[in-house]
């Protein structure tokens, strides 16, 4: 089973009305070049440009792009293996997660399944009512709880900027990256990662990081690194990478990174050299930084 | 004129008070045509007497108001509980009171199949096991080459062998929450809740959709529910796609299909317009044996899994409030679009905070549009109290209550979950009878075995695996826990006119019994012998 390159997964979490859909909407229409799949619950909200959709039936909607948007039916884990036996297989796949569930205990399955890369778990806070939603007798630990499974805090609805209140509680529950979903230009790169590492070092190919608001760096070389060692140069990477995965030579074989946000995740591969990229906010980061930090655990 | 029928048994209890008891029925059409005795049906016209039935006793066929399709499929499987169980084609499985048992059982099963087939087993509940956790090491008794994974009675969790372990590619080096690990750092072979198992049930063929909606199925939840009197069953959370009504249709209308099935379209998650579109398309497909357009919405979780939703004062072992499967704003934007497109509901209801929600939301709906005749079905209502059934009373909501948890999860829910004082007063019939609710009892199958008569037993004599009474002020009689599981049933289905009771132009559908069980001590309800079931006029013998 693992001929094919592994299908990464990223899981959507948050509230009813807190705007996961429209993220999708936009993810769908943007230039990744990506042959991205998306799972939702129903396509009640789903507004595809109609001038994108190539055909419709059913369960399924294909786009002129190469995406795919379906519905997962009542078993989400069975649609997850047809997701992994689609041929071709997609590049990536995105999952809506319904509004009150936990966004973790899907994401797990990338870990667990070997034919799965990680790619995270973006949530949606709505900036408006997420403070009263937390704060619920009924659905508050489960508010909360979406928080702290998140790799990535995408706050809705600001009005240009995420209350300070808000992002206080938020990093009290949380070490994921916060952003304002209205300051992203794009949100492939935050929901993705960078594709295939560039071939000229330095940048990032494609059209996925080009946005000056925000910051490719990709890596190739020759270098090993035992696992323990690989682990420990990961937990200190600098902050503000909020993506970053690879293949890293080691002497028990290759291992595949995903790093999303806070979370960490390695797995054996095949590769004959070590090559990263790492994608952050140009606010918060530069290619420099991160430069400097992996030459000097490679030095 | 069709040929009329006349079926004599030692005795038939009718559940019609108008003739309480007879000896004879006649058929006509799959149809009731007289109750009585030898000449009940001489008015219609020349009758041909049947004898084949005279010394059991007939009662109107059992109605399952809560149970689910994979319980006949389940079989498919190696059965691994711990009590014993009957298989779809009558054959006793026996219980495996510890692990040695569950290891020399399923050895004997794994003779059985090809060598390169993995071996699946079921129904394991560790909760009654002492001492030490299953693991890969028991598998690997059973087999170190041929993958071996066994899922536990509440889907939850799974326990695997080795060979199964590396097919999933796990090891010391993984890191996933779910896959249990040992002091030595490398799994154990137990896999918690579906993403760590979801690897191995890709790699074994595990496929729990193929449970429902297959033509095999279909036919073996058909056997279950005969052997266990049952003429009509729900599939309470069904998942048909539009593709399945075909094979749905076409099973369920051989003369030889001994049961009328109600699929419950699940709509968790759904957009309420369109599931309230898709379950009011559906209930005009139904058939006599087929029926649609009713819908299941979740709220909670379970319990025994510390994830019900419980007011105060919560779990005695300190857990935090269970989850919702379905926001409480869900819930209502649900109910009242159902309510207003006239969808009946069946909503799942364990801890009595979600029970409370549920019937929240329906008042609510009801205001906006009223419909008094929508029996919508609270499902589960294990703790539910007279204050809550007084309130399904005044809006005409119907419960169908867990009698089965007191017996299989009784001693726990006292000692662990919600502690002595409402456990004794859990899955309350006496109270939603007293309250003038309409109620039903299920089993939840396959959560625990389909068969009306132990629910039955359960509800009267409210005994726990211990042998205690929990909570006597709550035990019925065996006439109303009777009704509960035939009419009552019928009711909450919509079914009440034409199922439940043995009376002059409902379907002939009766449950065959060995003994009396308004005769036999209500201590040995549960042991009254199913022989089989008749429906629509033509006998199904176990």
């Amino acid at each position: 089973m693992s001929v094919l390159p592994r299908l990464p997964l990223t899981v959507i979490g948050g509230y009813l009305g807190a705007g996961k859909t429209t993220l999708l909407n936009r993810l769908l229409s943007e230039p990744h070049g990506q042959k991205i799949m998306v799972m939702v619950n129903d396509f009640g909200a789903i507004n595809i440009d109609a001038a994108l959709i190539a055909q419709a039936d059913g369960d399924t909607i294909s786009l002129t792009n190469g995406c795919v948007c379906c519905t997962m039916g009542n078993d989400l884990f069975m649609a997850l293996g047809d997701a992994l036996d689609r041929c071709p297989r997609p590049d990536h796949l995105v999952i809506e997660a319904s509004g009150i569930s936990d966004p973790a205990k899907i994401a797990m399955a990338a870990r667990a399944e070997p034919d799965m890369a990680y790619g995270g778990i973006a949530v949606v806070v709505d900036g408006q009512n997420w403070p009263k939603l937390a704060d619920d007798p009924l659905i508050g630990a489960q508010m909360r709880g979406q928080v702290q499974v998140a790799d990535v805090l995408l706050v809705s609805k600001t009005g240009g900027m995420v209350p300070p209140s808000l992002a206080v509680r938020l990093a009290a529950l949380s070490r994921a990256p916060l952003m304002d979903l209205a300051d992203l230009p794009q949100v492939a790169p935050v929901l993705l990662g960078g594709v295939a590492p560039a071939p000229q070092p330095g940048a990032l190919p494609g059209g996925m990081a080009a946005h000056p608001a925000y910051v490719g760096w990709s890596h190739q070389g020759p270098e090993q690194f035992e696992r323990r060692t690989l682990e420990a140069l990961l937990a200190a990477r600098p902050a503000g990478i909020y993506r970053l995965k690879g293949h890293v030579l080691s002497p028990d074989g290759a291992l595949e990174v995903h790093v999303v946000g806070p979370t960490v995740d390695i797995k054996p591969a095949q590769s004959d050299s070590t090559r990263m990229v790492a994608i952050g906010l140009a606010s918060q980061i530069n290619r420099e930084t991160i430069a400097a930090w992996w030459a000097s655990a490679a030095a | 004129m069709a040929p009329i029928t006349v079926f004599q048994a030692r005795k038939i209890i009718t559940m019609d008070p108008n003739c309480p008891e007879a000896t004879h029925v006649a058929v006509r059409d799959g149809r009731i045509l007289a109750v009585g005795g030898a000449g009940c049906a001489d008015q219609w016209g020349d009758v041909v007497h049947d004898h084949s039935l005279a010394d059991a006793v007939l009662m109107p066929g059992m109605v399952e108001g809560h149970a689910h399709m994979m319980a006949g499929a389940m079989w498919k499987f190696a059965y691994a509980g711990f009590h014993d169980r009957m298989d779809p084609q009558g054959k006793w499985w026996r219980g495996k009171p510890d692990i040695a048992t569950v290891v020399c059982d399923l050895t004997d099963h794994a003779q059985s199949l090809p060598e390169d087939q993995p071996l699946i087993g079921w129904g394991l509940d560790p909760i009654f096991f002492t001492g030490e956790r299953l693991s890969r090491a028991h598998l690997d008794q059973i087999s170190t080459t041929r993958p071996i994974a066994i899922m536990f009675s509440n889907f939850h969790l799974m326990c695997v062998n080795s060979a199964a372990l590396a097919q999933a590619g796990y090891d010391h080096a993984t890191n996933v929450e779910g896959v249990v690990k040992g002091p030595d750092g490398a799994p154990t072979g137990e896999l918690q809740e579906m993403a760590a198992m979801f690897p191995v049930m890709r790699r074994l063929g595990m496929d729990f959709r193929g449970l429902s909606q297959t033509e095999a199925a279909i036919e073996s939840y058909g056997a279950v529910c005969m052997r266990a009197g049952v003429t009509t069953v729900t599939d309470l959370y069904s998942q048909m796609e539009d593709a399945d009504l075909a094979i749905l249709r076409q099973v369920t209308a051989r003369a030889s299909y001994p049961t009328r099935l109600v699929p419950v379209l699940g709509v968790a998650g759904a957009d309420p317009e369109t599931a309230a579109a898709r379950a009011q398309a559906l209930a005009r497909q139904g058939t006599d044996k087929l029926r649609l357009g009713a819908v299941k919405l979740m709220t909670d979780g379970s319990i025994q899994g510390w994830t019900a939703r419980v007011k105060w004062p919560g779990y005695v072992g300190g857990q935090p409030n269970g989850i919702w499967n379905m926001a409480p704003d869900e819930i209502r934007r649900m109910v009242a679009t159902m309510q207003a497109a006239g969808v009946q509901m069946h909503i799942h209801v364990n801890g009595d905070e979600a029970s409370e929600v549920a019937i929240d939301a329906i008042e609510q709906a009801a205001r906006h549009s009223p419909w008094p005749g929508a029996r919508h079905v609270l499902q589960h209502c294990q703790m539910m109290g007279p204050d809550q059934f007084a309130r399904c009373a005044e809006l005409g909501i119907c419960t169908n209550i867990f009698a089965n948890h007191i017996w299989y999860f009784g001693d726990q829910h006292a000692a662990l979950t919600i502690g002595e004082d409402r456990a004794k007063r859990m899955d309350a019939l006496r109270a939603a009878l007293d309250a003038g609710v309409h109620a039903a009892i299920h089993s939840d199958a396959p959560v625990t075995p389909l068969g009306p008569l132990f629910t039955a037993w359960c509800a009267v004599n409210r005994q726990t695996m211990s042998g205690r009474v929990l909570g006597a002020a709550q035990c019925v009689s065996v006439a109303e826990a009777l009704h509960a599981i035939t009419l009552g049933a019928a009711y909450t289905l919509k079914m009440d006119g034409e199922v439940g009771s043995i009376e002059a132009g409902k379907f002939a559908d009766f449950a065959i019994l060995g003994e009396d069980p308004l005769a036999v001590p209500a201590q040995a309800l549960k042991d009254v012998p199913v022989l089989g079931t008749v429906l629509a006029g033509q006998v199904h013998l176990a």
